[in-house]
């Protein structure tokens, strides 16, 4: 594990951050943590800003108030050299696989390598194929992101995200869009990666059994704020409303089923006069 | 006052926007160290911005250079002056029509190109990935393919002047029977270097600089939509003719303005 703080069981925390886009409040006083070497499952429904979390633990984002402390360090604090020195020490992986769509499999893999390394090939070769084994893609490495499935290219990323052995992997919506073998796939690779290589991991997802399947700890996220937190067992057993709306997917709840609009008997009335 | 209004807040959001340009423009400038100590980064976009431009530049420069000696041959004709056939020629394309040409088909062909494959990397989060992997992406994408388009495109305007003149020779010595030793030495009796060629040279290099600033730009400020990416292109096209031609006459004023 690329740790420089290993003592402490925190590697992430997050005090009282709060975060608008424009006029919109995405969170409004959020505080968690994210303890090293566990799966960490943070879920919620679309919009509520999950992903955003993980924008603000990579640097990319920073909260308009609160503070975001990753392995020691308050990365809103931190200047461009050391945000960048972090970032080697973390692995992200893209809902969409954001893989470099003008080189191979394997390209992409040495890519951070490449940029970060001076490995001589033969070993280069060697770490890459180490990690396309890892993720059953090792014959794979020759084809061009627009030849992969939807799955594939997630596990092409998952391999890239790995390559440099991070502290912490990233994982944002891993299970959207995705059959149900490539889902298990997934599923599959996220814990062993985690168990493997003594990495921590952060999963934002609204997928509920998969979420179930994996995390060793749950955050709920809803209207910006952390509505419930637990072992999957705890939270599997909670009564709250909001969170039984959401972890049994019920269409209306404490999150409407109506966008909120005036009464439709008054809307009916205006005949189209907005 | 709603006017007002709208006349302020497009006023706003343009100068905002020339300040992101220049923020963006001064960060490409501080990634440019890229270019000297991995060469090859600049070299494969020099390939795929200069290189793939250069059939269209060349076709273009050999096309207008031969119009305009059937166009010149036939106003001088008339007044016994077809000996001037050459310096003409050579004049209009160094002054004038190498560098503004050359510099309109740059940013429909390359300029164009470039916003788009930003915009696409943009919008496919290959930008932010390669951020998350601790890698600029003004850097390593966007600071090879400007300074890549500044140098293709001062080289592809004197292409684009050479060729024409050799195009204008075919048509007014080959076709229409101007003598060839007066038509190369009315060319090299009346074309000054500094006056002619430098003065094309500096608006090529003017002109490479702010259509490449234009394209990166819009591309890496596009809105990450297909839409977006559509918006973008177009802008880069509309806009860098337009600041091609506008500052084509603010040069010509202040080098030929006091004549």
């Amino acid at each position: 594990m690329n740790s420089k703080n290993p003592d402490s069981d925190v590697l992430v925390e997050f005090r009282d951050v709060h975060f608008a886009y424009g006029d919109r409040p995405i969170l409004k006083g959020v505080n968690l943590t994210i303890p090293r070497g566990k799966v960490t499952a943070i879920l919620g429904p679309s919009g509520t800003g999950k992903t955003t979390l993980l924008n603000f633990i990579g640097g990319r984002l920073h909260p308009d108030r609160g503070d975001v402390i990753v392995d020691g360090l308050s990365v809103p604090r931190l200047g461009l050299k050391q945000l960048y020195a972090l970032r080697k020490r973390m692995g992200m992986l893209f809902q969409s696989g954001a893989l470099l769509t003008d080189i191979n499999v394997f390209e992409n893999i040495a890519f951070p390598v490449r940029e970060h390394c001076r490995l001589p090939e033969p070993v280069l070769r060697n770490l890459v194929l180490l990690k396309l084994e890892m993720v059953g893609l090792r014959g794979a490495r020759q084809l061009m992101p627009s030849e992969l499935s939807g799955g594939m290219a997630r596990r092409v990323a998952l391999a890239r995200a790995i390559v440099l052995d991070p502290m912490l992997v990233m994982y944002d919506e891993p299970f959207a869009g995705l059959d149900p073998i490539s889902m298990a796939v997934i599923v599959k690779l996220i814990g062993e990666v985690n168990d493997a290589l003594g990495i921590s991991s952060v999963v934002v997802t609204h997928d509920v059994a998969e979420a179930y399947a994996i995390a060793h700890y749950m955050y709920l996220v809803a209207d910006g704020r952390i509505i419930a937190q637990g072992t999957p067992e705890e939270l599997q057993a909670s009564q709250q409303i909001q969170v039984r709306q959401f972890m049994d997917g019920l269409p209306d709840g404490p999150v409407p089923y109506h966008y909120p609009a005036a009464a439709y008997e008054d809307d009916l009335l205006r005949g189209g006069l907005d | 006052m709603r006017l007002f209004t709208l006349i302020g807040g497009g006023v706003i959001a343009r100068v905002s926007r020339l300040g992101r340009a220049s923020v963006f423009l001064y960060r490409v400038f501080l990634g440019g160290w890229q270019i000297f100590t991995r060469p090859s980064l600049l070299v494969h976009q020099i390939y795929a911005v200069g290189v793939l431009t250069l059939t269209i530049i060349l076709v273009a420069g050999l096309f207008v250079g031969m119009v305009l000696s059937f166009q010149g041959y036939n106003t001088l004709v008339d007044f016994g002056a077809e000996s001037s056939l050459g310096l003409m020629v050579a004049l209009s394309l160094t002054r004038e029509l190498g560098p503004v040409l050359a510099a309109l088909l740059f940013a429909g062909r390359a300029g164009s190109a470039l916003t788009a494959e930003i915009g696409l990397m943009k919008a496919t989060q290959q930008l932010a990935g390669m951020e998350m992997m601790a890698v600029n992406p003004i850097e390593r994408v966007v600071a090879p393919r400007f300074f890549a388009g500044f140098f293709s495109l001062t080289l592809l305007a004197a292409l684009f002047t050479a060729v024409g003149v050799f195009g204008g020779h075919f048509i007014g010595v080959t076709v229409l029977g101007v003598d060839a030793g007066v038509f190369w030495s009315s060319m090299q009796e009346g074309v000054d270097f500094n006056d002619d060629i430098v003065s094309g040279i500096v608006k090529s290099i003017v002109f490479g600089f702010v259509v490449t600033w234009i394209a990166v730009f819009e591309g890496y400020d596009a809105v990450p939509t297909a839409e977006g990416v559509s918006r973008a292109t177009t802008r880069t096209v509309v806009n860098a003719s337009l600041a091609v031609l506008a500052l084509d006459f603010i040069l010509t004023s202040l080098m030929f303005g006091d004549v």
